[in-house]
């Protein structure tokens, strides 16, 4: 159970809004983007206990915290990417930089560093990324020698830099990655600390509101209680603890990024007057540039939800689900913000409005935390070995259970999802039995086609299950509408790429065995109805958003 | 001091539109706000509570949901709050609501002043306030903009007609709030919100306040509702401009072309 309940959760998005509202009007915002300017006093705010204390979330509460719990803390992520992406990324690094503290730390390092974070709301930053160790920190070349005192380690010196570093200029704490003699590990740098520097704010194409530095480690000295968990080689097992959890909270990024944007493009549209009526009338407008985006929005939600609340009973890992979302939310928004643009024509391309800026800023959320590429390779890896060890059956156990929802529920597409999932394990099948994942191309590629179908299932199960997303602002039937449009995609998609790719890269294989084991007119079949069902969603997306 | 201040859960009526065909409210995906006129009275009872120490209750009427702006107005420091919430108090109009609200504020006692917004945005009436005070038989101040209260009187700030009036009450006295235009409302910090968790609520039906069961709801309301609709679209203008002279000579032009001049 969460902590904060429903009800709190609410309240705190609710005086965000407002302050956000009272504080960062889009002018504000605009001009500090235009000078390449960190707005420092609103992040001082935002962590400032008496107005918003956001930062208080990620801390225990027993060290003075609020002991956020993921759901709350996706949530406070979604809508501060609806604010700002920039602002959003100077919050983030806090959370981010605490973390390894908050897997790996010992209680006496929490309590000392935490109460230090919450009473003096410090900023912190995470300082992982090298100029030559970006996806690949294995190549990690910051080094921590031990300074040794009568036989003893007292402590460490750093040497080396780091790049783009969140916060990095304006931070007070940082948490650092360095290669020390038992391993890759993490330690507590403060600011001030002889031989610390930092380097000029960067020039970025996106989130400019947000503080991107390298920093520089010429001997700088920190005491071995500095060393979180105080064992040496801990640092990568610390990082990848919190994948599936940090991930989460870019993928809510993606989301709030693109939801702002397109919401902007729809409201533009419900006054713009073309050829004789507003551009939010005519079908095709809205089926090519803004109904698919909130089809996928919503499908984003309810997995990000979802893996929210087995977080909250796993605590840790869930890499493979951190993955998908961050995968799929992230590059669901981006190309939401683009289309938004295109949604709003000539006025879209202008700084006038905000999605040009959106559709800067939510780019980095498909790089940093891991790549797409990254996170297609991690998914791949973690269901390949499901692939494996179940005999191929893993995906298509998981038919099965689709075909009994969609025998009590036949409105949520699960006889979609059920036939995306037998194409899928088919073709990971005729992959394993070729060899195909030789080729990098094809493991992306898989990478994506299963975050596709793994989105779509938890999208039509909690649809079956008539569940409404929190912080959706649709109703259960217009969810089921949009779950059955979502899963006819997500199957068309797997089983169409999934073609491409074996008769891609396999010559011997025969094109009408596999096309017909793949049964990719099964699935096409299943798309009556798909214009008329987007129509439904276009209608209701026109009420709802109707100024 | 006893304060108890009356809240109501509203649609965000900037958000809401009224179907023209059904002449109903399309509440889809609007969302539910605090009345903002009892935001601003809340705020002026939590000021009194800093200089006096006083003991603010909220009591609010309405469906489970209604809890959060009690919520909201127990993060923001009140003490305790009261949902009235029955099937019973449903199809209530603002005389019915008066009387069940009348009735709770009896049940919770030893009150002194009672603060309630001018009107909500959902119904505009301005009638449930003075409906309380008819209710209690104790007098009222409507219209309010300020208020401070200490010992056993208030001095208020009244809106009236091209100006103000300052007036005095002794307590216990009903006074309702309206907020100036550069009104910014307040809104708990996090931590604020949380430990709100750990307020007391109390949910009371209309047998626990011993409401007469025939004073409440449809039975109770004398008034009903006819129909609701959006006033009728005026027709497009048409916009001129020009010098004064070029202004002048084309509106004479008109009102000739449609024989308002001759
Ligand atoms: C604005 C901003 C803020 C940041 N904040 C932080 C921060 O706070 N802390 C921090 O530690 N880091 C931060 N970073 C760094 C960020 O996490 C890295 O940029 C990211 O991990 C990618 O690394 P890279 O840039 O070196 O790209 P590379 O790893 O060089 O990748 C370049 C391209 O190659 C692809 N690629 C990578 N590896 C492979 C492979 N094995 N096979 C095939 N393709 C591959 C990638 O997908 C990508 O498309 C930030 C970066 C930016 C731009």
């Amino acid at each position: 159970m969460a902590k904060n309940d429903l009800t709190t959760r609410n309240l705190m998005l609710d005086s965000l809004k407002q302050y956000a509202k009272n504080r960062i009007s889009f002018n504000f915002i605009r001009e500090h983007d235009a000078k390449n300017e960190i707005p420092l006093d609103i992040l001082k705010e935002m962590y400032d206990h008496n107005i918003l204390g956001v930062h208080l979330l990620l801390i225990p509460e027993e060290y003075g915290g609020l002991g956020g719990q993921t759901t709350e803390i996706y949530r406070i992520c979604e809508q501060l990417a609806r604010i700002d992406l920039g602002i959003a990324t100077g919050v983030f690094a806090t959370f981010l930089g605490s973390d390894p503290l908050n897997v790996g730390g010992t209680p006496e390092q929490k309590a000392k560093w935490f109460k230090k974070i919450a009473h003096e709301n410090k900023l912190v930053a995470y300082g992982a990324t090298e100029a030559d160790a970006g996806s690949d920190l294995v190549s990690l070349r910051t080094r921590a020698e031990h300074v040794v005192k009568d036989g003893k380690v007292v402590g460490y010196k750093i040497t080396g830099s780091k790049m783009w570093i969140s916060n990095g200029g304006v931070a007070d704490i940082y948490t650092v990655l360095a290669l020390a003699p038992g391993g890759p590990s993490w330690f507590i740098v403060e600011k001030g600390t002889p031989g610390f520097t930092q380097d000029a704010h960067e020039d970025k194409h996106g989130i400019r509101l947000s503080n991107t530095a390298g920093l520089s480690f010429d001997e700088v000295y920190v005491p071995a209680e500095n060393l979180i968990g105080l064992k040496e080689g801990q640092g990568f097992l610390q990082a990848q603890a919190v994948f599936g959890y940090t991930r989460l909270m870019v993928a809510a990024f993606g989301l709030g990024g693109g939801e702002e944007a397109v919401e902007t493009a729809l409201e533009y549209a419900g006054q713009r007057i073309q050829a004789g009526g507003p551009l939010s009338q005519k079908q095709g407008f809205m089926l090519k540039l803004i109904t698919p985006h909130y089809v996928r929005f919503e499908a984003a939600r309810a997995y990000i939800d979802w893996t929210a609340k087995q977080l909250e009973v796993n605590n840790h890992g869930l890499a493979t689900e951190g993955a998908i979302a961050k995968l799929y939310a992230t590059e669901s928004g981006n190309k939401a913000a683009e289309d938004a643009i295109q949604a709003m024509g000539g006025f879209g391309y202008t700084k006038e409005f905000a999605v040009e800026k959106i559709k800067r800023d939510v780019k980095i959320t498909c790089i940093y935390e891991g790549t797409s590429e990254v996170l297609e390779m991690t998914i791949f890896r973690g269901r390949w070995q499901e692939h494996l060890k179940s005999r191929g059956q893993y995906y298509l156990s998981q038919a099965a259970e689709f075909d009994t929802i969609h025998a009590q529920n036949p409105n949520v597409g699960a006889d979609s999802v059920a036939l995306g999932f037998r194409a899928l394990a088919r073709v990971l099948e005729d992959c394993r039995a070729n060899k195909l994942t030789r080729h990098q191309y094809v493991t992306f590629m898989l990478g994506d086609l299963i975050s596709e179908m793994e989105v779509a299932a938890v999208f039509t199960r909690e649809c079956a299950n008539k569940r409404v997303t929190e912080g959706s602002r649709f109703d259960i039937a217009t969810l089921s509408t949009m779950a059955r449009v979502n899963a006819r995609q997500s199957a068309f998609k797997t089983a169409s790429e999934g073609l491409r790719l074996i008769l891609g890269t396999c010559p011997t294989i025969n094109t009408a065995e596999v096309s017909q084991a793949v049964n990719l007119v099964g699935i096409e079949d299943k798309m009556r109805g798909l214009i008329d069902d987007m129509d439904t969603v276009s209608a209701k997306l026109r009420e709802i958003f109707k100024k | 001091m006893n304060i108890i201040v009356c809240i109501k859960q509203v649609p965000d009526s900037t958000q809401v539109k009224v179907d023209p065909k059904t002449g109903t409210l399309i509440r889809a995906g609007v969302p539910s706000i605090l009345n903002p006129y009892d935001h601003f009275a809340l705020e002026r009872a939590l000021d009194i509570k800093a200089k006096t120490g006083a003991k603010v209750t909220l009591l609010s009427m309405g469906p489970n949901q209604a809890t959060a702006v009690l919520r909201l107005g127990l993060a923001l420091g009140a003490d305790e709050g009261v949902l009235l919430s029955d099937r019973a108090f449903a199809g209530s109009d603002t005389w019915a609501t008066s009387y069940a609200l009348a009735t709770a504020i009896k049940k919770i006692g030893g009150y002194d002043l009672i603060l309630c917004g001018q009107m909500a945005i959902d119904g505009d009436t301005a009638q449930t306030g003075p409906g309380i005070a008819y209710h209690l038989n104790i007098p009222q101040i409507t219209f309010c903009e300020s208020i401070d209260a200490s010992g056993n009187q208030v001095v208020v700030k009244k809106l009236i007609e091209g100006g103000h009036q300052i007036l005095e009450a002794d307590l216990p006295v009903l006074v309702t709030m309206t907020m100036p235009p550069d009104y910014v409302a307040k809104y708990p910090s996090f931590m604020a919100a949380h430990k709100a968790q750990d307020k007391t609520i109390h949910t009371w039906t209309a047998a626990d306040i011993g409401a007469d069961p025939s004073k409440l709801g449809l039975n109770g309301s004398p008034t009903r509702v006819d129909r609701i609709f959006p006033p009728p679209a005026r027709a497009k203008g048409e916009m001129f401009s020009g010098s004064a002279v070029e202004l002048a000579n084309k509106f004479v032009e008109i009102l000739k072309k449609e024989s308002v001049l001759k």
